[in-house]
């Protein structure tokens, strides 16, 4: 019972890191209409800029995540007006290539600008935790959680509340009106791939604190990613915050009960059940 | 209102030409719109009527000359147009469904930085539309047809528009939300705005405008005072069914 209690409380630590990873992907599917194959491997770049900025010039990993965030954000932005504006809205297939593309070229640079060594970012506090009865929580994974949370809850009120959050999710419901309305599309496009990739960039930093980090990360991180947004839907960040929270979980779980080398199959199990189910996603609207 | 013709247009189309690939929707179409007038812009289906605002709001290609308030709009893009203040209400109304109400009248103001006169003129367009003010947190999706139809001028207001350009509005809606939305036009009209004002009811929109233009298969065939217009036999017989 306590070690069920434990792996919960792992599980669910690790969900919030989870949703802010999947959060840009959802953000930019949603409003672009593309699956950004390259999104795990852009979590990797900003695990790689938290880590230099660690190791090169002893920034702590917390204070460097809008570093992060505002490397990736620029980017993003140049990107989409320098390359992906022109698939967007284009056919699926299209959108997926080019991606796909992206992702083997930055796995590619990255493993020749960094190297294939696992790195880890170690702040003082590392193994530092807290006793709670039962459970141990460790100081680390406990803080990328919040973070997680208040990015995912930050974007959340960004999208409802705000001038360019207001015009995000018109673009993304009625194109056709938002241009009628003063909406520059290739520059709302930019911001919003800017914005999907700067959650990714945080995402990357808070992976460091809590996993080794090397140049093949990506893959693995966009289909969880992606399984996340497919459980959580595409319309609210809340529904990737319970995606998030429900595939840490079971990944957990399923690593104490099953082995741990099953975690990933029970991720993309899910995703098969959520698709064969409920094509619409558990939660909602998915495209 | 001949006065109006010693005046500058407000708005100059010359010779504008448009469609769809091959296709010609608009031929060679000329026509004047004057400040604070309301002019009517009728014809039957399929004439070119929203092709022809489609061109002036710039998300169609076009041949031809447009001149609003001095700009040349030819090389303007849909963005710029709208921050002239050459706004549309579109047909069909293309609200943001799944956006409330209040956040479809404050897309409205997307390209304003004046917060302050924003935050005035929604409490103007509640006090305008009741109806929108006790649902303000509703999607506008699940609104009803007339009250989509208001939340879009609204939502088309909220943009300090200079010239306002209606499609279809009274399409599909009972005859007193009819009446109470040409009762707005005529009010904002007072307050300086000018109307453009789209209709396949023809004796509506001329008996609401000052002057009107005819259009068929994509041409201008009628212009003239909308007095003059609805006591003309050719338009008579075809339009009006007398
Ligand atoms: N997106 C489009 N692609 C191809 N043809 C189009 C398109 N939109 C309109 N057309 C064609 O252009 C012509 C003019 O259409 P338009 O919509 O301008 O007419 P309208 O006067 O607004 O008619 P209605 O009163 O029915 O709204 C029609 O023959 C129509 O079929
Ligand atoms: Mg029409």
């Amino acid at each position: 019972m306590d070690l069920f209690a434990q792996v919960l409380v792992n599980g669910i630590l690790l969900g919030g890191l989870y949703a802010v990873m999947a959060l840009g992907l959802a953000l930019v599917w949603g409003v672009l209409n593309i699956v950004n194959l390259a999104h795990g491997a852009f979590i990797m770049l900003g695990a790689y800029v938290s880590w230099y900025l660690y190791t090169g010039a002893h920034i702590d990993p917390f204070l460097g995540l809008p570093i992060s965030a505002f490397v990736l954000f620029v980017l993003g932005y140049a990107l989409q007006r320098g390359l992906l504006n022109l698939v967007v809205r284009a056919p699926m297939f299209n959108t997926l290539l080019i991606t796909f593309g992206l992702e083997v070229v930055l796995t590619y640079l990255a493993q020749i600008a960094f190297s294939a060594d696992f790195r880890t970012i170690n702040p003082p506090y590392a193994g530092n935790s807290w006793q709670l009865g039962p459970v141990t929580v460790p100081v680390v994974r406990f803080a990328a959680f919040v973070v997680a949370i208040v990015l995912t809850i930050g974007m959340w009120i960004f999208l409802l509340r705000t001038r360019l959050g207001r015009a995000i999710r018109a673009t993304a419901q009625n194109l056709v009106a938002a241009r009628l309305y003063g909406v520059e599309p290739r520059h709302l496009y930019a911001m919003t791939f800017g914005l999907g990739l700067a959650l990714a960039g945080a995402a990357g930093g808070l992976y460091g604190t809590v996993s080794q980090i090397n140049p093949y990360i990506g893959g693995t991180l966009t289909a969880k990613s992606f399984a996340i947004s497919i459980i959580g839907g595409l319309d609210n960040p809340l529904g990737v915050i319970v995606g998030g929270l429900f595939l840490g979980v079971v990944e957990s779980l399923t690593k104490l009960y099953i082995g741990p080398t099953y975690g990933d199959v029970a991720s993309f199990g899910i995703l098969l059940l959520v698709l064969i189910v409920r094509p619409s996603g558990l939660l909602g609207r998915t495209a | 209102m001949n006065v109006a013709a010693e005046r500058t247009p407000l708005l100059r189309v010359e010779g504008l030409s448009a469609g769809y690939g091959e296709m010609l929707a608009l031929r060679e179409a000329s026509l004047e719109i004057y400040p604070a007038e309301i002019v009517a812009l009728v014809g039957s289906n399929g004439a070119g009527k929203t092709t022809l605002l489609r061109a002036l709001s710039r998300v169609v290609r076009s041949t031809g000359r447009i001149v609003f308030n001095g700009h040349d709009l030819d090389v303007l893009t849909p963005d710029e147009v709208f921050g002239l203040g050459l706004v549309q209400v579109p047909e069909g109304r293309q609200l943001f469904d799944r956006m409330t109400v209040q956040d479809n009248l404050l897309m409205g103001a997307y390209r304003r930085d004046d917060k302050a006169a924003v935050l005035r003129d929604l409490d103007r367009m509640y006090a305008m539309f009741p109806r929108l003010k006790e649902r303000t947190r509703q999607l506008a999706g699940s609104l009803s047809g007339g009250e989509q139809q208001m939340c879009a001028m609204a939502r088309a207001l909220m943009a300090a528009p200079v010239l306002m350009m209606v499609d279809e509005m009274s399409l599909g809606l009972a005859p007193v939300v009819v009446e109470q939305l040409m009762g707005v036009l005529d009010a904002i009209r007072d307050e300086g705005v000018t109307v453009l004002l789209v209709e396949q009811d023809v004796q509506l929109a001329l008996s609401t405008a000052d002057r009107g233009y005819v259009l068929e298969t994509g041409r201008i065939v009628h212009s003239g005072p909308a007095s003059e217009l609805i006591d003309d036999p050719a338009v008579r017989q075809a339009y009006l069914g007398l």
